[in-house]
């Protein structure tokens, strides 16, 4: 008897592996690749056509000195900071509002999902319309309401107030997709728990503190994680909200993401710009370490 | 084990070589029929790209010119892409701007002309200095073929309204100050501004550089404060729109003149033949709009009258044509008379200026008849907005932030322009 050229064992895994092929080849050639090469560019000095040269440390050596760097990276940080506890808070307390029988929950559900739908480039000319500097009707209720003096109503869109501006925004725009998360979560918190700590006497701040709150500790987990991860890749917004004119960001408003395809493809400095998104890559990975381990130390106690 | 590594092998194959059969074919055709590939932008809505190609095509046989539309949004960027490594298909790139011409030449993906200029012994005085302008340690890389420079428009009706004479072609910038300030009525609900600056920094901050004395590749911009301290302060005078305003709505510049509340408008010569179609079509009320004039760029103090502004579209080849002489062929012919006739016959200017091609924009249906207005396209000095530096790119950038810090109020005049000079010399000092 002949002897089959591949035993039945080898011939399904091979079977399994040309199923994946498609997909994993494309990963490996545009994802995988390109992101060790990020690697090693960051320690290279490279234009995208002339030989690539070694640069060591340099690029990051550069770093320090380099004022919209960190400009971008302290922007990109309080920006994080400002929106990834209050969208949490808010994206919680609409769920934990819109888990109760109240009249037209649907509608207020639909509703508070609304922003994440629509479409960013129509929203945001919505909100320069909104609080435009001279015009918008938040700046003329200020002027004539409020009484504050024409020279001294708010330029929302720069300076310091571009980054309020920006978090407020993103905390509007994204917290009906938390808040759908979170709900889901809500559901799978079984009633018993309920029940039992209303026997021992718990009013509605110690159920939420003592039953929904550690329930909710994976959901939470996710909800953070995704969060930050999100807020670290703040471009968009920026370009939409502070753009615009000759310098598209300033010192005030320039995120880390932006410098990056600054630094590539307009001054094609890829080594360097390589050596930034080490920085942002390092961040985030430094984030959401400390809580995966913060969420696994929770989980044994 | 091994049989799998090498299954998946032979799939990865598979795959890569039926994504490598579709990948390149053609380049120069067989019967002496040549092919070239040529990086455009906007070709549905500029009508010079397809007046050049029929033209060319028609008075050279056997030469196809295939046009690629970059798209005008992120053009050079797209390009330098494109260019990138090895493995490009084009021919000849069109220049948008110097610092992207300075990003290409860097990376040696554009060719050096000055071989085929002296063999076909191109006279460069026609390009009235633009070209010594983008030269690149001793060598040219591009030649011109448009050259658009910067008038100021004014709507007369506005004047007459106000009983105020027109703006004229030998004015100092505190005139036009004065000027700007005459006409303006601040009342709400009829305002009318003197003058509007668009949100590009070259409105402003450039016209500082008409002195002939700087350049934006100085690494000192002290001398730059005057001209910001003169706009900022029409903007708190409601002389001219607020920058941040402006920002925040992303109101168009010829959606600002077109409106007929602005007496004067600083703007390059492009939106003379975008003027003259909207009102022909009627896009631009011409009774807001339709009585304009130009008037030559103001100058600063004991500099003579009809320094300005300029931008230069130029040709490269690149280095990875194979049919570089076919090439330099078509770079010469748009650069030279012939392409320049074709630009002028649809309102553009040309780099190679003529007596004629004067006379046949000037005489344009649509274009204003008084003498000043034709007078306002003689150039004596031309400085391009960007000359060619070697970090030109990364301090346009710095340049380009501080103005906007400056403009929004950010950051004082003094504090934004020591911000450029401390910023530019850390880019001048590696």
């Amino acid at each position: 008897m002949k002897k089959p050229l591949l035993s039945k064992n080898a011939k399904r895994t091979l079977v399994a592996y040309s199923f994946i092929a498609p997909n994993f080849i494309g990963f490996c050639v545009f994802t995988l690749v390109p992101i060790v090469f990020a690697f090693a560019l960051a320690f290279l000095r490279w234009d995208g056509s002339n030989p690539i040269e070694f640069a060591g440390f340099s690029n990051f050596a550069k770093l320090a000195n380099d004022t919209f760097f960190k400009a971008a990276l302290r922007n990109t940080i309080i920006y994080c900071l400002g929106t990834v506890p209050l969208t949490m808070v808010a994206s919680l307390a609409l769920a934990v509002l819109l888990n109760q029988k109240v009249f037209g929950r649907g509608v207020f559900r639909t509703l508070s999902f609304f922003p994440y739908v629509a479409s960013l480039v129509a929203v945001t000319s919505v909100w320069k319309m909104l609080f435009h500097p001279t015009k918008g009707p938040i700046n003329t209720i200020l002027h004539n309401t409020f009484n504050v003096a024409a020279e001294d109503l708010p330029k929302w869109f720069t300076g310091s107030l571009v980054l309020l501006s920006m978090i407020l925004f993103s905390v509007w725009k994204y917290m009906g997709y938390y808040m759908v998360i979170y709900l889901a979560g809500l559901q799978g918190i079984p009633s018993e728990l309920y029940e039992a700590a209303a026997l021992d006497g718990a009013g509605t701040w110690n159920k939420f503190r003592y039953v929904t709150w550690p329930q909710l500790g994976a959901t939470t987990f996710f909800v953070v994680v995704m969060l930050t991860i999100n807020c670290f890749k703040i471009y968009d917004i920026a370009i939409m909200l502070a753009g615009g004119g000759s310098g598209e960001l300033t010192e005030s408003s320039t995120v880390l993401v932006f410098y990056i395809y600054q630094k590539a493809f307009i001054n094609w400095d890829l080594g360097y710009s390589s050596a930034v998104a080490m920085v942002l890559f390092i961040l985030v990975l430094g984030v959401t370490i400390i809580q995966f381990y913060g969420q696994s130390k929770k989980d044994k106690a | 084990m091994k049989k799998r590594i090498i299954a998946v092998l032979m799939c990865a194959l598979m795959v890569v070589s039926l994504a490598a059969g579709c990948g390149k074919k053609g380049g120069a055709g067989s019967n002496g029929n040549v092919t070239l590939k040529w990086a455009i932008w906007d070709e549905s809505s500029t009508q010079y790209w397809g007046d050049i190609k029929k033209a060319y095509e028609a008075a050279h046989k056997g030469v196809t010119i295939e046009m690629v539309d970059l798209g005008s949004t992120d053009y050079m960027t797209v390009l330098a892409t494109e260019l990138s490594g090895s493995g490009s298909e084009f021919d000849v790139v069109t220049i948008k701007d110097v610092p992207g011409y300075a990003t290409l030449v860097q990376k040696n993906a554009i060719v050096a002309l000055d071989d085929y200029i002296k063999k076909d012994k191109v006279d460069l005085k026609k390009f009235a200095g633009a070209t010594d302008q983008v030269v690149v340690n001793g060598k040219l890389y591009e030649l011109p073929f448009r050259n658009d420079f910067w008038v100021i428009f004014y709507n007369k009706d506005i004047f007459d309204r106000a009983g105020v004479a027109y703006p004229t072609n030998d004015m100092t910038w505190d005139q036009y100050d004065a000027l700007a300030r005459k006409v303006t009525d601040t009342t709400f609900g009829k305002q009318v501004y003197g003058t509007h600056y668009h949100t590009w920094r070259s409105t402003v901050q450039l016209c500082a550089m008409l002195d002939g004395k700087h350049t934006i590749l100085d690494g000192n911009y002290d001398f730059v404060k005057p001209i910001y301290k003169m706009v900022l302060n029409q903007e708190k005078d409601g002389v001219c729109r607020k920058y941040a305003d402006l920002k925040t709505e992303g109101l168009h510049y010829s959606a600002a003149f077109s409106g007929g509340d602005v007496a004067m408008m600083n703007q390059g010569s492009w939106f003379i033949s975008t003027l003259i179609t909207n009102i022909k079509k009627g896009d631009y009320d011409a009774k807001l709009c339709g009585n304009w004039g130009l008037c030559k760029y103001p100058h600063a103090e004991g500099v003579e009258a009809g320094s300005t502004l300029g931008t230069i579209t130029g040709l490269s080849i690149t280095s990875a044509s194979k049919n570089k002489d076919a090439a330099w062929d078509f770079v010469n012919w748009v650069s030279g008379a012939e392409g320049a006739a074709v630009m002028a016959s649809s309102g553009n200017f040309p780099a190679c200026m003529t007596a004629d091609v004067k006379k046949a924009i000037t005489s344009m249906e649509g274009f204003p008849q008084d003498q000043q207005s034709k007078d306002a396209l003689d150039v004596s000095n031309l400085y391009l907005e960007v000359p060619y530096g070697d970090h030109v790119s990364e301090i346009n950038s710095v340049l380009d932030s501080y103005h906007g810090s400056i403009m929004t109020g950010e950051l004082s005049i003094d504090e934004g322009v020591k911000k450029m000079n401390d910023e530019v010399a850390k880019i001048l000092g590696k």
